[in-house]
């Protein structure tokens, strides 16, 4: 698991992702003349602008490389000298999920640092009302870093039954998407006002749907990092419990989903 | 106890528009230990089909098979072998070096042993130059090589190569070959599928034919060719020194020989005549 | 190869007209149609501070070319699209209740030029729901609730509320301070002054600082009709009195482009009805 886990980082760094990477992150030079626009929060809207790049380049890495590495390896025939190893599928699974999540964390770290620099120096031009929280912007940063963890596992799981990189990578987005907006419309079919609109098969189909889909909302604390707003201690540790059992499901789904596929 | 023991394997494979298609029917068949067997049969007959199932690439949909006795759907099954895939492709990022530690640690190879391996490898495959670079920049019968280096690397007592030969040219075929042979002087076991018959003829202690997913024949190649003879081509030397080729049929021989010391005509060379194992196979896979 | 000469061609051919074209457009046209706050709230997925930040970024560019383009000294009978402003502004503090830039705009527009302060009160209550520790919002809910709405029970409130927050004793005493009618004038400069010096972006303070001056002037005009009074026993008769009879020098110029003027009670107007000369009554 380990030595698979080396060589999917090996093969993402080889691909020079990293270096991509490091291309979008010179925007980050950018953020502390752009925060500067704000008429009264340039600290915050630097945060803001950082957190946002951040969410941005590990939302592409998420789907972009947790959609296509199974598939390339299926796709390329890899797989046939691979898992001919005395190599069981659920380590290869697992070994892939956390080279590609310990690749997040690693770009995450350094965007992270990253960001420091760019909010400090906009802090530093205009100083903010408010000073920002540090242990708040990180820990914004390790729930968004979960956050797109949880989502590689999805991109994963919807790559052990496809074919093809359409299914998972568009497949991951629309998840993503739908994860965004459940709770708006579960709270909205459960209101008052949907009563009367709202067919009750409709309503416990959106129920059920609330339930599959990943809730990701609760992942998101910018806005604590962005105006020091002390975050909810029980609600963290509520999110890290759901973030642990929900990717527990996801790789346990796609180890069992995996060990079914035939490699023709 | 045998090298690779099938009983009854079958596969069906479920195609478009609910057709299925029936790659292997009910396969039976045993290797022993030490013994070189080409697996014979045109293309698509199943000889990849058996080959997967045995590493588990695919799921058996009846039988079971064993490697030295365990079962193939276990991934240890899978420790003792060295496994060659049909027309193989390895990740293009790393380099031959890099993806043979890859392959050794997943044999759980100790450190040491493992770059000693390695080395010893890529020098007898001669990549031992190109070892740092990538994969991807090797040319067909480069990525050949590095297949087999992987094969040979933890020293395995099972070897299943799926086409070996195919897509070489004449250099990389004599070394495959004198890979095969060199194996089975130190008793290992192969198992490798071919549809060049003369490979077979030159490497392999038994052969087994297949043809749409059901076994034809097992027998060593010995026999095949013995039961294949036609008759022998004698060359008889006559009292003034004048030599003189014969046909004779099989059953003439003894009678044949008889007659000619009866007429002081001394028989310098007796040569069976038979059909080769292509003669063989195209026979017996029309049939 | 050719095929790219003829395109390189046809860009250099277009280009120049194109970015004319999207520099001519219209400016409504430029303030755009955004999308409803739900449909932006469903995309924005867990960008919703940057969608918020970049509407109130929209509405900041279209306001300052829209101060850039007016000439100095005409009178800016346009405010432009207020409601459109009103509208993307609202929708901002939908996708990030907390964002400042937002409710500082809005108190800007909403009060001094659309006099939507029952809307621009309504926004700012909604404002301090989220950010409690702010005093910037009670602050301006203060004025608008002192100097526009004349409900001084509730400015005091929120002055006391923004004299808390911010440890200023200060806005406890404004609301002391000016609650008078006679102090409406003196009000509003410590507000706008205020405000000046706390704008950072170009186009706002300008605004400001137009608003201010008018007021200055007010303020001039008003302390020499007062001194006027004291001095002959009777108010004067008309602005020109005032000037001739060297209470008021030099005489004074409305940034807006009008011309000052006493209205029959005293008060002091402008032909250039910059709002709340016209509206106070």
């Amino acid at each position: 698991m380990l030595n698979m886990m080396r060589i999917t980082l090996k093969g993402v760094f080889r691909d020079r992702v990293f270096q991509g990477i490091m291309a979008l992150a010179v925007l980050f030079l950018f953020i502390p003349s752009a925060a500067s626009l704000s008429m009264r929060q340039v600290t915050e809207l630097s945060v803001t602008l950082s957190l946002s790049l951040i969410s941005f380049i590990l939302l592409l890495l998420s789907v972009f490389l947790g959609g296509t590495s199974l598939w390339r390896d299926i796709e390329r025939r890899y797989t046939f000298g691979v898992l001919s190893l005395p190599l069981s599928r659920s380590s290869y699974i697992l070994g892939r999920f956390l080279g590609l999540a310990l690749f997040l964390v690693l770009v995450s770290v350094v965007l992270g640092v990253a960001a420091c620099v760019a909010v400090n120096v906009a802090s530093s031009l205009y100083p903010a009302d408010r000073p920002v929280v540090w242990s708040f912007v990180a820990l914004a940063l390790v729930y968004a870093t979960l956050k797109y963890i949880l989502l590689v596992a999805v991109a994963l799981l919807l790559s052990t039954v496809s074919t093809s990189f359409f299914l998972p990578v568009f497949g991951t987005i629309c998840t993503f998407l739908a994860s965004g907006i459940s709770q708006q419309v579960y709270e909205y079919v459960h209101s008052a006002a949907a009563v009367q609109t709202v067919s009750p098969l409709f309503r416990q189909v959106v129920t059920a749907v609330y339930y599959l889909i990943p809730n990701l909302a609760g992942f998101d604390l910018k806005i604590n990092a962005i105006y020091s707003v002390a975050p909810n201690p029980r609600g963290l540790a509520l999110t890290a419990c759901y973030f642990l059992a929900y990717t527990a499901i996801l790789l346990a789904g796609s180890i069992f989903l995996f060990n079914r596929r035939e490699m023709k | 106890m045998y090298a690779l023991e099938i009983c009854g394997l079958a596969k069906t494979f479920k195609g478009k528009k609910m057709r299925t298609v029936e790659a292997l029917k009910g396969l039976n068949l045993c290797v022993e230990p030490g013994e070189v067997l080409g697996f014979l049969g045109p293309n698509g007959a199943g000889k990849s089909t058996t080959i997967k199932c045995l590493m588990g690439l695919l799921r058996p949909t009846r039988g079971s098979a064993t490697i030295q006795g365990r079962d193939i759907s276990s991934a240890e099954a899978r420790r003792s072998v060295g496994y060659l895939p049909e027309n193989p492709a390895f990740y293009d990022y790393l380099n031959a070096e890099e993806y043979l530690l890859f392959v050794g640690r997943a044999f759980g190879m100790a450190p040491e042993l493992l770059a000693q391996r390695t080395e010893e490898m890529l020098k007898l495959l001669e990549l031992w130059e190109h070892r740092k670079r990538l994969i991807r920049t090797y040319s067909k019968g480069m990525v050949q090589r590095v297949g087999l280096a992987q094969v040979l690397l933890h020293d395995p007592d099972i070897y299943i190569l799926d086409e070996p030969m195919s897509g070489l040219d004449p250099i990389g075929r004599a070394l495959v070959k004198e890979i095969i042979l060199d194996l089975k002087k130190r008793g290992k076991c192969v198992f490798f599928s071919t549809h060049i018959t003369d490979d077979v003829e030159k490497i392999c202690d038994r052969v087994a034919v297949i043809n749409k997913g059901q076994l034809l024949v097992v027998d060593s190649v010995q026999n095949i060719l013995q039961q294949g003879t036609e008759g022998y081509t004698v060359t008889v030397v006559a009292g003034d020194g004048r030599r003189e080729e014969v046909f004779v049929t099989t059953d003439r021989l003894q009678s044949f020989i008889r007659d000619a010391a009866g007429e002081s005509r001394s028989i310098e060379k007796i040569e069976p005549r038979r059909k080769d194992m292509e003669a063989f196979f195209l026979e017996i896979v029309a049939r | 190869m050719a095929l790219l000469v003829a395109g390189l061609l046809a860009y250099a051919a277009v280009i120049g007209p194109f970015t004319a074209y999207m520099r001519d457009k219209p400016m409504e046209e430029k303030l755009g149609y955004v999308p409803s706050v739900k449909v932006m709230k469903s995309v924005s997925v867990d960008q919703k501070e940057l969608a918020g930040a970049s509407l109130v970024f929209k509405v900041l560019m279209y306001y300052g070319t829209l101060m850039g383009q007016a000439p100095k000294g005409t009178i800016l009978k346009d405010p432009g699209d207020l409601q459109g402003m009103s509208r993307l502004l609202h929708g901002a503090v939908q996708l990030d209740p907390y964002n400042m830039d937002a409710y500082y705009f809005a108190q800007g527009i909403l009060t001094w030029d659309a006099h939507q302060y029952q809307v621009a009160n309504a926004l700012l209550d909604y404002g301090m729901k989220y950010r409690n520790w702010d005093w910037f919002l009670p602050f301006f809910a203060g004025f608008n609730n002192a100097y526009f709405l004349k409900d001084y029970k509730k400015a005091a409130h929120y002055y006391d509320l923004a004299g808390d927050l911010s440890g200023e004793p200060l806005y406890k005493s404004l609301a002391s301070r000016y609650m008078q009618e006679s102090g409406q004038t003196d009000l509003a400069i410590a507000y706008l002054s205020g405000m000046v010096k706390t704008a950072k972006n170009d186009a706002v303070r300008k605004s400001y600082q137009l608003r201010l001056q008018a007021f200055l002037e007010v303020s001039r005009i008003e302390k020499a009709r007062d001194r006027f009074a004291r001095e002959r026993g009777g108010m004067p008769a008309s602005l020109e009195d005032l000037v001739r009879s060297g209470y008021l020098k030099p005489a004074p110029v409305d940034p807006y482009g009008g011309t000052f003027y006493l209205e029959p009670d005293g008060k002091v107007a402008t032909t250039s009805k910059f709002a709340f000369g016209a509206k106070k009554k």
